[in-house]
């Protein structure tokens, strides 16, 4: 499939996903909450589609097109939505807090920037083994604020590993608009100019760009020339979770950023889009209904696996 | 007949030997390079193994505990030293966030271990003398352990690299220099999740682990009493059938920590014998722990904090007359 249309598929897949999730969510079939990437899945798609086969990824909350660029199937997401048995976590954790990992995706954490030390680390045994692989993450210009992405950041220039940080920068952490977070919103210039790590700052509305873009990044990580990042530019489309209204987001920051998804359609042949659409749609059917027919986790099983060997 | 090695020298001798019997095993932490460590725990390893199995961090607990985590996901066995246990608290987070519940929730193991230099009588004052812990004991998904001899220096050290979860080690540096004992053999291991007894006896059990086991038998000599002291060695998850086997058969229980009272690991112990060892009491169980109080600097001060062999003897001597 040429890479238009496999990004096409990735976005569609996403939206479509978590579109059946906020409305199982509404209707009481989804506890807990629900995060969703609306508007950001150029980034999630084109990101998650650079990496090889044998690099690993550390996504967030509003990048479920990179697990489906991982492999990770419609079924195995939802049967987490869904707490099931037979989700990637079997009901121990909800909504998008899952990893996958036999398709390299480590599970994300709630607290903003833990992973992107844990990414470091990852590819510090790269390097130490001298594979030729990378370590990717996400993170969002909310999670800047944290210790945890400047330490992750410095000791990645330090130990000068193959990592690659995608900024998703959407320009709300929850209600908090970026120019509360810092006082110098480009985030790209602050990675250059703070860690004299390559950033560039792109329109993460458009997937092919975040896709050739990133894969320069991951190639150059990959041939040694140490951690690599790029900043997206989006909008969340939705609240910060099913609950938020994000009334707070004016109508002209919507306009500034269009869908990426009907943007990018609009440069596919018709014929293509259509039969990429109706085999998402029949992917979502099918998949749901896999997880739907799941059983639930048995409460006997649950403190099974707090130690790799209990004691 | 080899010469006799120190606490200290005996935890470089199973950091030495884990970096060479084990490609994936490396260590990461602040000065530990060149310079050999605070401490010298980790001295000539940088010479013996070169900078990629000996890597110095900069300043930045949270960052490379983190990225220990992410090491130990790709199948590597990082040994990570912070500085001072007290440090811990910069890297909490991602101890119990990650390291804590990862393999529970996706399968991915996660074999790091933090080695913690930690405790008092070395007047570091309120941020270079703490027993942190208790904050970690009662976590699940971690395990903690605490070695109070030459031996169990070397053997819970290795024990605890070739473990797949996330192991605290909490070495007490009082000890680093004034024990010394026999260089165990490299294939000594003791086996985690064993408490063992330090000093046998009848008459009751004193309950410690790290510095305090030391004080507890010199306390029992200033007695000559007949008293059992149980070094937990694994602070948790607790052994508790060998707390209870031992209150079984002495039927009097003190506890020793040098962690204030409210913390460490005496509120799991007392918690434990109220529920199941109730029945095997003679007296009310007694405690000798610091005040709940950061741990002070002015040598007055800190010798008034810290449980003595005095105290302790005072304490088992009511305990015994109960």
């Amino acid at each position: 499939m040429r890479t238009e249309l496999q990004l096409y598929r990735l976005m569609l897949l996403q939206r479509l996903v978590e579109e059946r999730v906020m409305a199982l969510y509404r209707q009481g079939r989804i506890a807990g909450s629900v995060y969703t990437g609306r508007g950001q899945e150029a980034v999630a798609a084109g990101a998650g589609l650079a990496l090889g086969a044998d690099d690993v990824v550390c996504p967030l909350n509003r990048e479920l097109a990179c697990h489906f660029a991982r492999g990770v199937t419609v079924a195995q997401v939802l049967a987490n939505f869904l707490g099931r048995a037979s989700g990637p976590t079997g009901g121990r954790d909800g909504n998008m807090h899952f990893g996958v990992p036999g398709r390299g995706v480590f599970p994300l954490v709630s607290m903003l920037g833990d992973l992107v030390p844990v990414t470091v680390g990852a590819a510090l045994a790269f390097k130490r083994r001298r594979e030729p692989r990378v370590a990717m993450t996400f993170f969002g210009d909310g999670a800047m604020s944290t210790g945890d992405v400047h330490e992750g950041l410095n000791l990645a220039g330090v130990l000068c590993v193959p990592a690659v940080f995608v900024i998703q920068s959407n320009q709300y952490a929850y209600s908090t608009p970026t120019e509360r977070q810092m006082v110098n919103t480009n985030v790209a210039e602050r990675i250059r100019g703070g860690w004299s790590i390559p950033c560039a700052r792109i329109d993460g509305t458009d997937a092919m760009l975040v896709y050739e873009t990133v894969s320069e990044a991951v190639e150059r990580a990959r041939r040694g020339e140490g951690p690599q990042a790029v900043e997206c530019t989006t909008l969340r489309g939705h609240g910060h979770a099913a609950h938020d209204d994000a009334r707070y987001v004016p109508d002209e920051a919507r306009r500034r950023f269009p869908d990426p998804i009907s943007q990018l359609e609009a440069l596919l042949d018709v014929g293509e889009a259509g039969d990429v659409r109706r085999a998402v749609e029949a992917e979502v059917a099918a998949g749901l209904a896999e997880a739907e027919a799941a059983r639930p986790p048995d409460p006997a099983t649950l403190t099974d696996g707090v130690y790799a060997r209990p004691l | 007949m080899t010469e006799d090695i120190t606490f200290l020298e005996a935890i470089r001798a199973a950091l030495a030997d884990a970096l060479a019997d084990d490609e994936r095993v490396f260590l990461l932490g602040e000065d530990i390079g060149h310079f050999g460590g605070a401490f010298g725990a980790t001295k000539g390893l940088f010479d013996e193994f070169g900078d990629e199995r000996v890597i110095d961090t900069p300043i930045s607990e949270e960052g490379f505990v983190g990225a220990a985590l992410g090491a130990a996901w790709m199948g590597e066995r990082p040994v990570v030293e912070l500085q001072f246990a007290d440090f811990v608290s910069c890297a909490f987070d991602p101890i119990v966030t990650v390291a804590a519940k990862t393999h529970w929730r996706s399968g991915i193991a996660m074999p790091v271990v933090l080695r913690l230099p930690f405790g008092g009588g070395v007047r570091g004052g309120p941020f270079h003398a703490s027993s942190p812990e208790g904050w970690f004991a009662g976590t699940a998904g971690l395990k903690v352990v605490c070695p109070a001899t030459v031996e169990d220096a070397y053997g819970l050290l290795r024990a605890a690299i070739e473990d797949p979860d996330p192991v605290l080690y909490f070495e007490h540096k009082r000890l680093y220099r004034t024990l010394r004992g026999p260089r165990p053999d490299t294939a000594a291991r003791t086996p985690l999740g064993r408490a063992r007894v330090a000093r046998p006896g009848d008459d009751a059990t004193i309950v410690s682990y790290g510095g305090t086991v030391g004080v507890a038998v010199e306390a029992i000599d200033r007695l000559g009493a007949d008293v059992e002291v149980l070094d937990l060695r694994t602070l948790w998850p607790l052994d508790e059938n060998a707390v209870l086997d031992s209150l079984g058969r002495t039927s009097r229980l003190l506890v020793l920590q040098e962690a204030s009272r409210s913390t460490g690991v005496a509120g799991l112990v007392l918690s434990l014998v109220a529920r199941r060892g109730f029945e095997l009491l003679d007296a009310p169980p007694a405690l000798v722990a610091p005040p709940d109080a950061p741990v002070p600097f002015a040598p007055e001060l800190e010798d008034a904090y810290l449980p003595t062999v005095d105290l302790t003897a005072r304490t088992l001597e009511e305990l015994l007359a109960y």
